[in-house]
């Protein structure tokens, strides 16, 4: 466990560097951004039928919620990125080597690392959430109000029973993709190779299999830990069709899958970068 | 290959039919060789040798397809046992060129469980305090090579493993390079140097493993190398008594450099005795023979050629 906490501690420092913290603020920005963009378009009475349910939804305990979760599709995809990129960078860089030399149990690093850059996305993604929450409350206050929109329910106690049950999926949803970015950085072992397949993964190919067999794709990971967070505000992502408690269980077999796949395959890896 | 026999029989490295095949290619084939603990042992071969990956497989970097090793006294399946107390600057020095150098240097401390004020100390030593604070990405190539050193020496090892650590360094940096490994080894740590600087090796190695195709050539005390061949330095106006000569040195299966009026021949010493009285049998009596002390770059040629002929 202490090789686990010192990982973690020399993991920690290397979020100082700007390409971390670079993705991390794109990550804030995109978010607060979008969020910005759903709040103007509804104090400023747009009526376009993507916007139709988030008008609906804004009064309702749901509809903090539904503005929050406008980004999380492509935080999905950065925070898979990040992952992928920086753990893929360890063998790109040639730094794995150093790193194995001083701890030499391979599964105590990677859990260190790991634990590390799942924090760092969860962090960055509540710290977005609180970005867009000030977002918010400027609209509140200098739009909002002033025409007569109500957001007494998102304080309510099911509007804060919402808001708990979208921040722990969307935790579940983050860690997985975490472990699928992990599994593609050690089976690639490549950065540009890493985030390629990652993302060609994520945004396409998952896509083309849904069109010919969409009864599989809706148990493949990617559908699967979007399907968890859909649960909780069917504005914010597609509901799971095979309910929530199957898609809860798919998410955590996939999640638990990459982890022991990447505890077989790394300790056995020849590390020659 | 002959394994010479150390006195104080204790070894830091010793490998026992050591390979690594990496598809059909033998990187390391068969290997054993031994560094005695407390000297500095110099790792030679021309690329593709198989150093790096020895060096990989003692690391626990890479896993072998057959053979065993002992280090610091601990089977190479078990490096946790063993890495600890190593230091390694394995190729060219690998760092986040986003941080800083002592930035660094404190990631691997943290994970190595070593003192943060170690960092600084080993900061002072390498001579990069002024410039700790600075971005690795910044730093010149010697810079990243001192930097690498420090690396190495964040454990305070017992055993150090570097590979070619004056890479990139003027020539004050190389003397303070072979001034901090002499200070070492007068510590009681082992050191094994790869390197192609073979002059330099031979200034500080007292052992010496050469290694070609993934085998061992030579493994034992560097006087016990240089004792075994000297350089014969053959000299005549005749260019038909040289190329007479050439061919019986051929013969006998050394290693010949033929230049303007001369022959350069590394051979064991009692050859210059037998070349003499070859040449005046041959018809080639106006000859100067002469026997100097061969240099470690000739010996390592010299066992080269012998190898691929």
């Amino acid at each position: 466990m202490i090789s686990v906490i010192r990982a973690f501690r020399s993991e920690v420092l290397k979020f100082r560097r700007w390409s971390v913290l670079a993705v991390a603020g794109v990550m804030l920005a995109v978010s607060t951004f979008i969020a910005y963009l759903t709040f103007h378009q509804i104090a400023s009475g747009a009526t376009g039928r993507e916007m139709t349910g988030l008008i609906a939804a804004f009064h309702t305990p749901q509809g903090l919620v539904s503005i929050i979760g406008q980004a999380r599709s492509l935080i999905i995809a950065i925070a898979l990125v990040m992952v992928t990129a920086n753990l893929a960078a360890e063998w790109s860089q040639g730094t794995m080597r150093n790193l194995l030399v001083r701890e030499p149990h391979r599964l105590r690093w990677l859990a260190g690392k790991m634990l590390a850059l799942v924090l760092f996305v969860v962090l960055f993604v509540l710290l977005s959430m609180l970005l867009t929450l000030l977002v918010s409350g400027i609209f509140i206050l200098v739009l909002a109000q002033g025409q007569g929109i109500q957001t007494t329910p998102w304080t309510s106690a099911e509007g804060l029973r919402v808001f708990a049950a979208f921040l722990g999926n969307e935790v579940l949803c983050l860690i997985g993709v975490s472990a699928l970015g992990m599994i593609i950085a050690v089976l690639t072992r490549s950065v540009a190779a890493g985030v390629g397949i990652a993302l060609a993964y994520i945004l396409v190919v998952e896509g083309i299999i849904a069109v010919v067999l969409p009864q599989v794709t809706q148990w493949f990971p990617g559908r699967v830990f979007n399907t968890i967070v859909g649960t909780t505000v069917p504005l914010v992502g597609p509901t799971p069709p095979q309910g929530y408690p199957a898609a809860l269980a798919a998410a955590l077999l996939w999640t638990v899958g990459f982890v022991v796949a990447s505890a077989v395959v790394f300790p056995r890896q020849d590390v020659t970068a | 290959m002959s394994l010479s026999s150390d006195p104080a029989g204790i070894f830091a490295i010793e490998t026992h039919g050591l390979s690594k095949h990496f598809g059909r290619h033998a990187a390391v084939d068969d290997l054993s060789i031994r560094v005695p603990a407390g000297t500095i042992a110099g790792f030679v071969g021309p690329n593709g040798a198989g150093k790096t990956t020895t060096l990989r497989l003692l690391l626990g970097l890479v896993r072998p397809d057959g053979g065993s090793a002992t280090i610091l006294g601990h089977s190479l399946t078990e490096p946790g046992r063993y890495l600890p107390r190593v230091g390694a600057l394995t190729e060219a020095p690998a760092f986040y060129p986003g941080l800083s150098g002592r930035t660094n240097l404190e990631v691997l401390a943290r994970l190595g469980g070593h003192p943060g004020s170690r960092v600084g100390e080993l900061l002072e030593l390498v001579e990069l305090s002024d410039r700790a604070r600075d971005r690795v990405g910044t730093y010149s190539l010697g810079m990243k090579q001192r930097l690498g050193v420090a690396m190495a020496l964040l454990p305070d090892p017992e055993l150090l493993i570097l590979d070619e650590p004056a890479n990139g360094l003027d020539p004050l940096g190389i003397i303070g390079i072979r001034e901090l490994l002499r200070g070492l080894v007068a510590q009681g740590k082992t050191i094994l140097l790869s390197s192609h600087m073979l002059g330099e090796l031979e200034r500080v190695t007292d052992w010496l493993i050469m290694l070609n195709q993934g085998k061992a050539l030579f493994c034992g005390p560097a006087h016990e190398l240089l004792a075994q061949r000297v350089e014969v330095v053959v000299e005549a106006e005749d260019a038909v008594q040289l190329g007479l000569l050439a061919r019986i040195v051929g013969d006998a299966g050394y290693a010949v450099t033929r230049e303007d009026h001369a022959l350069r021949i590394a051979c064991p010493p009692g050859f210059a005795e037998t070349l003499t009285r070859q040449a005046r049998e041959a018809g080639a009596p106006d000859l100067s023979i002469r026997v100097i002390e061969a240099s470690l770059e000739q010996l390592f040629l010299a066992l080269l050629k012998g190898e691929r002929s």
